[in-house]
C-alpha cells in the first residue's frame, strides 16, 4: 500500500493488490503472497518478472551490510526490519536473497546467519570459527568489556541450577565491585546492563518469581546463550577459573554432557533462515 | 462447632504434607474454597448476623461472641502476624536444608490455627500457608544444588586468583569495589579475554574510517581546484610587474658591469703598458664558473665596442691588448681589416682545465659585490 521510491512502476498494481501483501510481510510464500502474485501478473504484464543477475546480485550485497552493520547491537535483526528497509520489492526472492546472504557471509566472514528460535522471524550472527588463544589480544577491543561479565552471570546461572535470583547475582557481583545502584567505572549502570541490555540481545531471560516479597526476579540462559555456547563450554569456563576438572561437579558435568549429545544428533529446520528445514 | 473445626483441622493436615510440591496460590484458593460453606452455614444459622459473616458458631448468640472473642481473636491475629514477620526475615536461615525451623514454623501455625474462628484470622493464617510453600519449594531446589557442590564464595575467589590478584583475599569482602581503578580495569579485561574464548561471538563490524555518505566528497575537490587556480592567477600578476623593473635594472646593470671591467682593463694597461694580457687570465675566475661566463660575456661587449681587441700570440693562445688612441689612426686599417666575429665555447671540463693548465689561482676580475 505505501509507495516506495523503488517500485520502478509497480505502485498501481500494489494499490490495487489491496494492501493484503504489504501487512504480511512474512507471508510471502504464504497463500496471500502466491494470489497476490497471480494477481500481479495478470494485472501489470509490464511488472519486472525474472530480475537480472545484477540486479540480485545488489540486492544480496546490499542485504550482507544491512545484517553486518544491523548486528553490531546485537540485538536480533527482524525479518520486517530486512523486509522495509532492503528488500523492499524483492518479497518474492526473499528466502532466496537470505540463503545467498547466509552464504555469502558464510564464506567470506565466517559468520552464521541464524534464525534465533524456529519460527521467531529474528536472525542472528554466529560466528562459525572457534576462538584462538593467539587471536586473545585482538579479540574483543571494542566497546566496554561486557562479555566477561556476562560469562560470570551466565557461569552462576548454569551452575545453581540453570536459574538464578536476582538478588543471588547482586549479592555475588557486590563482591567484585559491581552493584546495581552504584555506577561502575566499566559497566556504567550494571543493573541495565544485565537486566535489560543482556535480556534485549537474547542472552538471558528476566522472568518475576510470583509471590516474593519484596519482588523479585529470576535470570536464567536466554536463546542467543543456547547458540553461541554451551553448557559444556560454561562448565570449562567455570572450572578454568577454579583450576579444576569440569568433572569434579559432576551433576553440572552430566547435564553438560547431555546437551553435546542432543546436539550432536541431528536436528530438523535449526539454523536455516529458509522456511523448508532440508534445503 | 467442634466438627467444623476438626474437619477443617483435618484440611489444614492434609495440605500440609505435600507442602513442597502444591504452590501456595493454588493451596489457599483451596483453603478458600474450605472455608466457603462454613461461612454460608453460618449466615443461614444466625438471624442477627453483622455485616462481616464471621460467625463460627451456629448455636450460641453471634452477637455474645463477638464480644468475648474479639481479645482473642486480635491476639491470634497479632501472633500470625508476628510467625510472619519471623518467617520472612529468617528466610535465609530456613531455607537452609539443615534447618528444622520451617517445620517448627509450621507447627506453631497449626497451633495457632486451633484456636481461629473467624476469616480474618483464617486468611493470615492462609497468608502464612502460601510463604510457607514457597520456602519449602526453595528448600527442596537447594537440595539439588547442594548435590552438585558450587560456592559461590569460592567462584568469587578464584576469579580474584585467575586474574593473579591473590592479594587481594586478605582484604575480606568488596575488595575490588575499594580498589585502584587501574586494577579494577585490568580485572574485567582479563576476564574479558577468557571469556570470548569460550563464546562463538560475532565481531562487530565497523567501517576503518568510519560510516560516510559519498555524495558530498565529490564535489570538494572540484572547489578546491578552482580556488587553486584563483591563487595562481592573482599571484602571477605581481611578478610580471616586477619584471620590467628588473630588466631595466638589469640593463643598467650589464652596462655598469662593462664599463668597470673596462676600466678594470685599462688600470692593467696603463700599470703594464704595451703587455697584452692573456685572454684567459683576465676573464676565468678559477673559483666559479659562472662567473667566468658572465666575464667572456662583458668582455665581448668592450671588443665590440673596441676599446680592447683580441688577438692570437705566438703560441696561439688568444690574448687581450688595448686599442689606443694612438692605434685610432690606424682604425682606418682596422675599419678596413674588418670585424670578425669569434664563438668562444667553453664547457665546465675546458674551464677546469684551464685553470689546471694556467695554474690561476684568483681572479682578476674583482667582484663588485
Amino acid at each position: 500500500m505505501s509507495l516506495k521510491p523503488k517500485s520502478r512502476g509497480r505502485a498501481g498494481a500494489q494499490a490495487e493488490r489491496g494492501g493484503g501483501g504489504e501487512e504480511a510481510p512474512s507471508t510471502s510464500r504464504g497463500p496471500g503472497g502466491a494470489a497476490s502474485q497471480g494477481g500481479r501478473r495478470a494485472e501489470a504484464p509490464s511488472a519486472p518478472g525474472p530480475r537480472s543477475q545484477k540486479q540480485l546480485e545488489l540486492k544480496v550485497a546490499e542485504l550482507v551490510q544491512f545484517l553486518l552493520i544491523k548486528d553490531q547491537r546485537k540485538i536480533p535483526i527482524r525479518r520486517t526490519d530486512i523486509l522495509r528497509h532492503v528488500v523492499g520489492d524483492y518479497k518474492d526472492v526473499l528466502p532466496d536473497l537470505l540463503r545467498r546472504a547466509a552464504e555469502r557471509l558464510e564464506y567470506v566472514f565466517g559468520y552464521r546467519l541464524v534464525e534465533l528460535e524456529p519460527r521467531s522471524n529474528t536472525y542472528i550472527l554466529v560466528n562459525t570459527l572457534e576462538p584462538v588463544e593467539e587471536d586473545a589480544e585482538m579479540r574483543g577491543d571494542q566497546g566496554t568489556p561486557t562479555t566477561g561479565l556476562l560469562m560470570i552471570v551466565l557461569g552462576l546461572i548454569f551452575m545453581k541450577g540453570n536459574s538464578i535470583k536476582e538478588t543471588e547475582v547482586w549479592d555475588f557481583l557486590r563482591r567484585l565491585g559491581v552493584h546495581p545502584t552504584k555506577k561502575h567505572l566499566i559497566f556504567g549502570d550494571p543493573k541495565k546492563l544485565i537486566t535489560e541490555d543482556f535480556v534485549r540481545q537474547r542472552y538471558l531471560e528476566y522472568r518475576r518469581i510470583p509471590h516474593t516479597d519484596p519482588v523479585d526476579y529470576e535470570l536464567q540462559w536466554g536463546p542467543r546463550t543456547n547458540l553461541e555456547t554451551s553448557k559444556m563450554k560454561v562448565l570449562k569456563f567455570v572450572a578454568k577459573v577454579h583450576n579444576q576438572d569440569p568433572k569434579d561437579w559432576p551433576a553440572q558435568y552430566c547435564e553438560a554432557l547431555a546437551e553435546e549429545e542432543a546436539r550432536a544428533r541431528p536436528q530438523t529446520g535449526v539454523a536455516a533462515p529458509t522456511p523448508a528445514p532440508s534445503s | 462447632m467442634a466438627e467444623e473445626k476438626d474437619c477443617l483441622r483435618g484440611d489444614v493436615e492434609m495440605g500440609e504434607e505435600p507442602v513442597v510440591t502444591i504452590t501456595g496460590g493454588a493451596y489457599s484458593g483451596k483453603q478458600a474454597a474450605e472455608k466457603e460453606p462454613m461461612k454460608v452455614e453460618a449466615a443461614a444459622g444466625a438471624d442477627a448476623c453483622s455485616e462481616d459473616l464471621s460467625c463460627g458458631d451456629a448455636d450460641i448468640d453471634p452477637s455474645l461472641l463477638e464480644l468475648v472473642d474479639e481479645e482473642k481473636c486480635r491476639s491470634i491475629r497479632k501472633q500470625y502476624r508476628q510467625l510472619i514477620y519471623n518467617v520472612q526475615q529468617n528466610r535465609d536461615d530456613i531455607v537452609n536444608t539443615a534447618s528444622e525451623s520451617l517445620t517448627e514454623a509450621l507447627e506453631e501455625a497449626n497451633v495457632l490455627f486451633d484456636a481461629v474462628s473467624r476469616t480474618r484470622e483464617a486468611a493470615l493464617d492462609a497468608q502464612f500457608l502460601v510463604l510457607a510453600s514457597d520456602l519449602g519449594k526453595e528448600k527442596a531446589k537447594q537440595l539439588n544444588s547442594d548435590m552438585s557442590l558450587f560456592n559461590q564464595v569460592a567462584f568469587c575467589d578464584f576469579l580474584l586468583i585467575f586474574v593473579g590478584l591473590n592479594w587481594m583475599e586478605d582484604d575480606g569482602r568488596d575488595a575490588l569495589s575499594d580498589c585502584d581503578d587501574n586494577i579494577a580495569c585490568s580485572f574485567w579485561e582479563t576476564v574479558q579475554k577468557e571469556a570470548t574464548s569460550w563464546m562463538l561471538q560475532a565481531e562487530t563490524f565497523h567501517f576503518i574510517f568510519g560510516s560516510f555518505k559519498s555524495e558530498t566528497s565529490a564535489r570538494k575537490p572540484r572547489l578546491e581546484h578552482r580556488k587553486k587556480v584563483h591563487r595562481m592567477e592573482e599571484n602571477g600578476d605581481m611578478p610580471t610587474k616586477l619584471r620590467k623593473l628588473d630588466l631595466s635594472s638589469n640593463q643598467e646593470a650589464t652596462e655598469k658591469e662593462v664599463e668597470r671591467i673596462l676600466g678594470l682593463l685599462q688600470t692593467y694597461f696603463r700599470k703594464y703598458p704595451d703587455t697584452p694580457v692573456s685572454y684567459f687570465e683576465f676573464v676565468i675566475d678559477p673559483n666559479s664558473f659562472s662567473r667566468t661566463v658572465e666575464n667572456i660575456f662583458y668582455v665581448s661587449f668592450i671588443v665590440r665596442d673596441g676599446f680592447a681587441r683580441i688577438r692570437l700570440d705566438q703560441d696561439r693562445l688568444p690574448i687581450l691588448e688595448p686599442i689606443n688612441i694612438n692605434h685610432v689612426g690606424e682604425g682606418n686599417d682596422s675599419s678596413s681589416h674588418g670585424r670578425k666575429q669569434g664563438v668562444i665555447s667553453l664547457s665546465l671540463q675546458d674551464w677546469k682545465n684551464i685553470v689546471a693548465t694556467f695554474e690561476i689561482s684568483e681572479a682578476m676580475i674583482r667582484n663588485s659585490y
